[in-house]
Parts: structure tokens; C-alpha cells; sequence
């Protein structure tokens, strides 16, 4: 790859006035030319020769190729590393964290516990502190007070930390020009990891056959998967992604979330980021939900899901009567907009039978449950930064899944 | 001894002991430098202006009339580095700058200090393989560009060899300065850490400052600007010590002393701020 023609020609035009000033110097005009004129053609000289050196370094290549994913990318092979010493466990532990940046407080008091062998998911909002909290464990961003400890120790202390946390902060911070197998190098070098392992999690994370292009040519979808790459190096007992799935077709997806759930089951610790409630309903087993830098849920994800709303729509021609029946029967009762009835504390079978036993018609029966989206916003609604104008619905939540 | 003491004398040899070793990170910071096609690119380039001006300047020297002592600000020792001053050392700058620059504005930087939390390791590695790289490459081509003048006169007014009093210590002082040059640009890097920003900053250390103290009145213009990096490395590469600079032992002082200043300060500056 070089530059194009017209950028050469600029250059060697560039060049050809230098030479040109060079020589004019050094003939015998020289003399006679005060000194700030030197200066000036020093001056004006130096702009000159970086702005062509930038230029000639920039990288020429075709911008990235918009195909991505399946040739080259397939889906991985499953988790199959050879499981080395037995499991140790490592917790993480947050306590009162909190972190400002000037007059915003990104992270306010934080704390938790992540616990190995299970996957545990960070929910919040975009700007809750998620990535501020990972910034903070991983030693990048210095608390302003509290800590932030995996396995009991600061992330500095550890050593060589690859081998035990790997990390994927953002899959697009990569060095365009370098080939993915010498980025993927240098970072294993840095740990002492050897090109075998390095040649490994290509094969891992499906990347061989591509291990020789430049980063810069990637895909999202490719990036994240050499992010996967290069936090799984060290085979660490601890994995710290921030939105893994951000940038993956279903079948990375799917990949991902088989590969997180058998790391998981050997005894790992696993802490990934997300501000999407579905994925982290599927992924993960206990959730840690923020907003705003403060823990707004710390819970099982199943106990989460069950805790969400549910009710039991019902409509009937003699809607007033039935409504009276259900309440006499225990059942909260709550009459919607387009006169259906909302049930709560009576299942489906039970609000037939009550309406069959009084010979009430029924025209439409139906139990309903909160998407878990809406039990997410009902939880950060309140704490969500940056919100839609007024144009949206006061309640996004209203929209039921029937 | 018993069995479980040999055990565990075995187990600590093995077991890293340091945070990290000071080996791996050179040789990951070496992967990184030699694995950027532009890179390559840019010091090629460089290395075949530099010695086609060199030539040029040479020729252009040779042919004045009356050269020799009378062309007073050029001797034959400078003619040799004239074009290395501009086309070799301005670019090994900017992509010593770069070293650092790329790897904030990529955000790849993050993956460095979480790879190697100490700062200090990855700024000492990076300015040890940059500066390495081009005391290297510096006194591959300042001895090029020597050869090639020096043989360019020999025909018109006698070219110098090496052996010439003052012309070795010019030479290898002439690669040691782009050493110097490069390890000021990332230092810079890492204190500016905007690539625009970094170089105008890089660039005025390493050239700017010296034509700026030109501009100052008489006496001054030497005494401040015997200081900065061009008069250092002029009175390094000059045959005979012009008025008013430091001497050649001095000057190396100088040369040695802006890189020290700059990478100290980023050293600090690396490890209070938030990445």
C-alpha cells in the first residue's frame, strides 16, 4: 500500500523546495541573509517536513472490508481448554466505592460481591458507573475512595495480572495497523505467555484464518472476538467484559453465552457489563443492577425474573359485576382504560371458573407477564441520565407483551 | 531437609515472584514497534531523503564558489548531517511521539496497563526499545550520510576522514542526538497524549525552541540558546567549537539532559492520572 499519487507529488514538491532552500543557503547569497530570515525558513520548514511525514505515515489501506463474520468467523469450536490446576476460587469484592471526576460523581458508594462459579451480570443504564467500576478493579482509574479488591488484593499488586483477570474493556481499541496475531503478541509477551497459547485462542475464538490481517480491517464482530481473545490468554480465573455481546450476530451470541456458562461451571469468577436486561436474563445467574454509580439490585436473576408483574387480563360483557365477584373472591382488581379488567392474586383457571360458576361470558381470558425490560425500567427509571424528551410516553413501561 | 521443604524450595524458584518482568515487556514492546507496516514505511523513506539531500547538500557545498573556510557557518562536518537534522530527526520524532499518542487515542492503552499495571515498566520499556531503535538507525545513517559528503568532496576540496580530529565523536554524537530526539518525543506522548497537541509540543523541544532563541538579541542568543538540543548537537558535530556554545562534553550533558527531564516528568505525570 502507498499513498496516492497527488499526496507523493505534494511531498516530493515539499522536498524539492528544501533542497532548493538548502542550496540557495549554502551558495554564496548566504551571507548576506539577515537572520531572521534564517529563522523564518527554519520556521516555516519545520511544519512542512511533519506535515509530509505524517501523510507518508498515515495508513493507506482501503477502509475495512463491510463483510465480517461468517467465512472468516465461524462459530469457535466450544470452550475446550485443557482444565489446568484445580479451580481457586477468587472473589471480588467492591466496598463503599465511590468515584468523581470533577463535580460528577460517576461511581457514589458502591458496593458488592461477585462470586466464582457463576456468571454475574452488571445492568444499569448507559453512564450508570459500569464502566467506571471496571475501570476502578482493573487499576485504571484511581477510586476516589473506597476499594475495589479481586481475590483480596488491589489489581496492582497481582502478579502478572493476565494470568489471573482477563479483561475486554472496549473491543474497538485496537491498533488499526497491526496484524491481530502480533497485537494478540504483544499483550501475551507482556505476561510471559508463549505464541502456542497465543495460536490457541485464535483457534478458540475462531480468528486463525484471519489472524494475519490488520485490525483496523475487522469487523465489530471480529474485534470483540479477538477482545474474547486476548482476555482469555491466561486462562484467568477472573473475567471482567464490558458488553461482550455489543456487535455480535446471534451465533457470537450464542457462542459467547455457551463459552461464559462452561467457564463458569469450572469455578470461575465472571463479571460482564450490559445495559441490555434480555441478554443479562439469558447469560447471566445473579444480577447487579445500577444507576447513577448506586446498587439499585442485587439479586438472583431467577428470583428477579419471578419477581417481575404479572396479572390475569380478563374481559366480560358484565365487566362491573364480574369485577365485584373477583374482589369478594380476594383478587386486586383493577379496571384498564378499554374496560378490561387487571387481576392480580387470582391465576387464570381460578377468574374462569369464578366467572363460569355465576354464568358470566368471558370474551377474552388471558395471563400477562412484565417483559423483564419493565422490571428493569421500573427499577432505573428513576435513575436513568440521559432520557428520551417528553415526546415518548411518560411510561415506556405501559407497553405489555401480550 | 525433608521432602516437603525440597517441595517448596522447588515451587518458589518457579513461581514468578515479581510483578512483572522487566524482559517480557521489552520484548512486547518490541512486537509492537516492529509490527506497524507505516512504521517502516516512514523510516525508509526517511533514511532515502536524508542521504539523497545529503548528497545534494554536499554537491551544492562543493560547488560554492570559494568554499571551504569561507562559507562560514558550514564546515565540512556539518555539510554531512544538514539533511539528517531535518529528515531524519523530525520523523524518528513524530513517530516516537506516536508510541504513546496512538495508543491513548485507540484506547489500546487501557489494555496495556491492565496487561502491566505498572506504568513506570511500560513508559521505561517503551522509551528503552524507541530510543534503542533509533540510536541504531541514527548511527547507521549518520555514518552514511559522513561517507557519502566526505566522498562527495574528497574530489573538489579534500573530504575528512574519520580519523580527522573532532569527525568520530561527530558521527556517533549525530546518532546518539536522534536517540535523544526520539526518547524526548515519548516522553511528550505521554504527558500530552493528544497526537496533534504531543508533536507541535515534541517538535518545539527538538527544534522550535533553538530557532526561536536565534531571534533574541546578541548575547542572549547563544547563552540561552547554547541550552536547547540544535546548539547542543551543533557544537557536537561542528569541527571546531564555534563562539559562544558549549563545549562538546557539555553539550552532551545537554543531549542527555532534555530526554531525562521529559521522560522523569512523564513518569510522574504516567502514574497520578486516571487512563
Amino acid at each position: 500500500m502507498h499513498p496516492p499519487l497527488p499526496v507523493l507529488l505534494v511531498l516530493a514538491l515539499v522536498v524539492a523546495i528544501d533542497a532548493g532552500c538548502l542550496i540557495d543557503l549554502i551558495r554564496a547569497r548566504v551571507r548576506h541573509l539577515p537572520k531572521w530570515a534564517w529563522a523564518l525558513i527554519i520556521l516555516i520548514q519545520f511544519p512542512l517536513g511533519v506535515t509530509a511525514y505524517l501523510v507518508l505515515g498515515r495508513d493507506w489501506t482501503k477502509p475495512a472490508v463491510p463483510d465480517s463474520k461468517p467465512s472468516a468467523a465461524g462459530p469457535g469450536p466450544a470452550y475446550a481448554l485443557p482444565r489446568r490446576r484445580k479451580a481457586d476460587p477468587v472473589v471480588i469484592e467492591v466496598d463503599r466505592l465511590t468515584k468523581r471526576f470533577g463535580s460528577v460523581t460517576a461511581v457514589d458508594d458502591l458496593s458488592f460481591t461477585v462470586r466464582p462459579g457463576m456468571v454475574t451480570g452488571f445492568l444499569g443504564p448507559n453512564g450508570a458507573g459500569k464502566t467506571t467500576t471496571l475501570r476502578v478493579l482493573l487499576g485504571l482509574n484511581a477510586p476516589t475512595s473506597g476499594t475495589a479488591l479481586i481475590g483480596g488484593r488491589r489489581y496492582q499488586e497481582l502478579v502478572r495480572p493476565l494470568h489471573r483477570v482477563g479483561s475486554l474493556l472496549d473491543a474497538t481499541a485496537l491498533p488499526a495497523g497491526r496484524p491481530a496475531w502480533s497485537h494478540l503478541l504483544a499483550v501475551a509477551q507482556s505476561n510471559g505467555i508463549g505464541r502456542r497459547r497465543v495460536r490457541e485462542v485464535l483457534e478458540l475464538t475462531g480468528l486463525e484464518t484471519v489472524a494475519a490481517r490488520r485490525t483496523g480491517q475487522f469487523s465489530l464482530g471480529m474485534k470483540q472476538r479477538l477482545g474474547i481473545a486476548a482476555a482469555l490468554l491466561a486462562d484467568p480465573q477472573v473475567l471482567l467484559l464490558d458488553e461482550p455481546v455489543n456487535g455480535l450476530d446471534p451465533e457470537g451470541i450464542f457462542w459467547i453465552r455457551k463459552l461464559l456458562r462452561a467457564v463458569a461451571a469450572e469455578g470461575r469468577t465472571i463479571l460482564i457489563s450490559s445495559h441490555l436486561m434480555s441478554e443479562m436474563a439469558q447469560t447471566a445467574d445473579h444480577l447487579l443492577i445500577i444507576g447513577r454509580g448506586r446498587l439499585l439490585a442485587d439479586t438472583p436473576t431467577a428470583e428477579f425474573v419471578a419477581g417481575a408483574r404479572h396479572d390475569v387480563l380478563v374481559r366480560s360483557p358484565r365487566a362491573a359485576e364480574l369485577a365485584g365477584l373477583l374482589t369478594a373472591g380476594g383478587a386486586g382488581v383493577n379496571t384498564e382504560d378499554d374496560g378490561g379488567l387487571a387481576v392480580t392474586g387470582m391465576d387464570q383457571a381460578a377468574v374462569g371458573d369464578l366467572a363460569a360458576s355465576r354464568g358470566i361470558a368471558v370474551h377474552e381470558l388471558m395471563a400477562r407477564h412484565a417483559s423483564l425490560e419493565e422490571a428493569y425500567l421500573a427499577i432505573t427509571g428513576a435513575s436513568t441520565d440521559y432520557r428520551a424528551g417528553s415526546a415518548l410516553p411518560e411510561k415506556p413501561a405501559a407497553a405489555v407483551v401480550r | 531437609m525433608t521432602a516437603s521443604q525440597l517441595q517448596d524450595a522447588g515451587r518458589a524458584v518457579t513461581a514468578p515472584t515479581r510483578l512483572i518482568r522487566a524482559r517480557d515487556v521489552l520484548s512486547s514492546e518490541w512486537t509492537k514497534l516492529r509490527s506497524l507496516r507505516s512504521t517502516r514505511w516512514t523510516l525508509g523513506a526517511a533514511a532515502i531523503v536524508t542521504l539523497v539531500l545529503t548528497a545534494v547538500v554536499a554537491e551544492s557545498f562543493a560547488a560554492a564558489p570559494g568554499s571551504g573556510q569561507r562559507a562560514v557557518p558550514f564546515d565540512r562536518l556539518v555539510t554531512s548531517f544538514l539533511a539528517f537534522a531535518e529528515y531524519t530527526v523530525l520523523p524518528v520524532t513524530v513517530l516516537s511521539v506516536l508510541v504513546f499518542t496512538s495508543e491513548f487515542g485507540s484506547g489500546l492503552i487501557r489494555t496495556t496497563f491492565s496487561a502491566v499495571p505498572q506504568r513506570r515498566t511500560v513508559l521505561a520499556a517503551k522509551a528503552a526499545v524507541t530510543g534503542a531503535a533509533a540510536l541504531v538507525i541514527g548511527e547507521v545513517l549518520a555514518f552514511a550520510c559522513f561517507f557519502l559528503a566526505q566522498a562527495i568532496l574528497t574530489g573538489k576540496h579534500g573530504g575528512l576522514s574519520l580519523a580527522h580530529p573532532g569527525a568520530l565523536r561527530a558521527v556517533l554524537a549525530a546518532g546518539f542526538t536522534l536517540a535523544a530526539c526520539a526518547l524526548v518525543g515519548v516522553g511528550v506522548g505521554a504527558i500530552i497524549r493528544h497526537t496533534a497537541g504531543a508533536i507541535a509540543a515534541a517538535i518545539t523541544v527538538v527544534g522550535l525552541l533553538a530557532v526561536l532563541c536565534l531571534a533574541l538579541p546578541a548575547p542572549w542568543h547563544t547563552r540561552l540558546g547554547r541550552f536547547t538540543l540544535p546548539f547542543a548537537a551543533y557544537a557536537e558535530v561542528s569541527g571546531h567549537q564555534p563562539a559562544g556554545l558549549l563545549s562538546p562534553g557539555l553539550s552532551l550533558l545537554v543531549l542527555a539532559a532534555w530526554p531525562a527531564a521529559v521522560l522523569a516528568a512523564a513518569a510522574i505525570v504516567l502514574t497520578r492520572r486516571d487512563i
